[in-house]
């Protein structure tokens, strides 16, 4: 399976041994979002552009059909694939600012008395950062250092 | 499963004897160092320093650079824990695999004893 095109909404539980590391991947996290929102919206930015005038009919297709319980496109694959690309753009913005705001009030997590050796679990949901567990019964494990002296035989 | 990826730094080889050739013999101590640099529950990234000596003197050589391990929490405790005390933990037996080949074509260039391919602890 290739994926064309957006970025793989997770949901699950991740597990971060500080919260810098869960400011880190947050940031990573929204630059990804940031980086397929941008590239998605100029592509369909430079058609309607192309097509100036015509405004949104130019990605809106006319052939689509229920078969089963999904929706299948078969006559107008260019404005059906650009119809879902603007859809996925719309649903992005949401994700985008959720993920933004949880950033900029990061500050009020740090800023919670929190035991040395906690870790922190978060809970993503649909891409989205929902909740975090700050978890003093599962500490780091121990620092790995190793020195040894051996004969190559 | 576990994945190792190992990315090296630097290198450095010196022969040390204008008398050693290839077939001389030699035997050569490892020491090596590996310490952790960064850790997220899926991975663990250790900085590696292996030096090597050969006795009588022919060569020494200096490899450093990274070993990144993916995986759950479970094998990668696996991995850098020796089985016992006389042998070397996983993790330490991929770094030398994965290096040897280099010092093998830098013992070959320098003319000098190629290092075996396995490792045995030092008893103190």
């Amino acid at each position: 399976m290739i994926q064309e095109t957006g970025s793989t909404m997770y949901s699950g539980v991740i597990r971060f041994y500080s919260l810098n590391d869960v400011r880190k991947y947050l940031k990573e996290l929204l630059e990804k979002y940031q980086r397929e929102y941008d590239r998605s919206s100029n592509v369909i930015g430079s058609l309607l552009r192309t097509e100036g005038g015509k405004g949104m009919e130019v990605i809106m297709s006319k052939g689509w059909a229920k078969v089963g319980s999904m929706f299948v496109n078969v006559s107008d694959p260019e404005k059906g694939g650009m119809e879902v690309t603007f859809q996925m753009v719309t649903e992005m913005k949401p994700r985008i600012s959720k993920t933004e705001e949880v950033l900029k009030t990061f500050e009020s997590v740090e800023g919670l008395p929190i035991e040395p050796d906690s870790t922190f679990l978060l809970y993503l949901h649909g891409g989205i950062p929902e909740r975090l567990v700050i978890d003093s019964t599962e500490g780091r494990p121990e620092l790995f250092n190793y020195k040894g002296d051996y004969d190559t035989v | 499963m576990l994945d190792v990826a190992v990315l090296l730094d630097t290198v450095d080889a010196v022969r040390l004897s204008d008398k050693m050739n290839e077939n001389s013999q030699s035997n050569y101590s490892l020491n090596v160092s590996l310490s952790e640099k960064d850790r997220t529950a899926e991975a663990l990234v250790l900085s590696f320093s292996l030096e090597l000596t050969s006795q009588p003197q022919a060569a020494k050589f200096k490899v450093s650079g990274t070993a990144t391990l993916k995986g759950t929490k479970e094998e990668i405790k696996e991995e850098i824990t020796a089985p016992d005390e006389k042998k070397p933990p996983p993790i330490l037996v991929t770094v030398y695999e994965r290096v040897y080949s280099t010092l093998y074509v830098l013992a070959g260039s320098l003319k000098v004893p190629h290092p075996m391919p396995n490792l045995l602890k030092k008893t103190s």
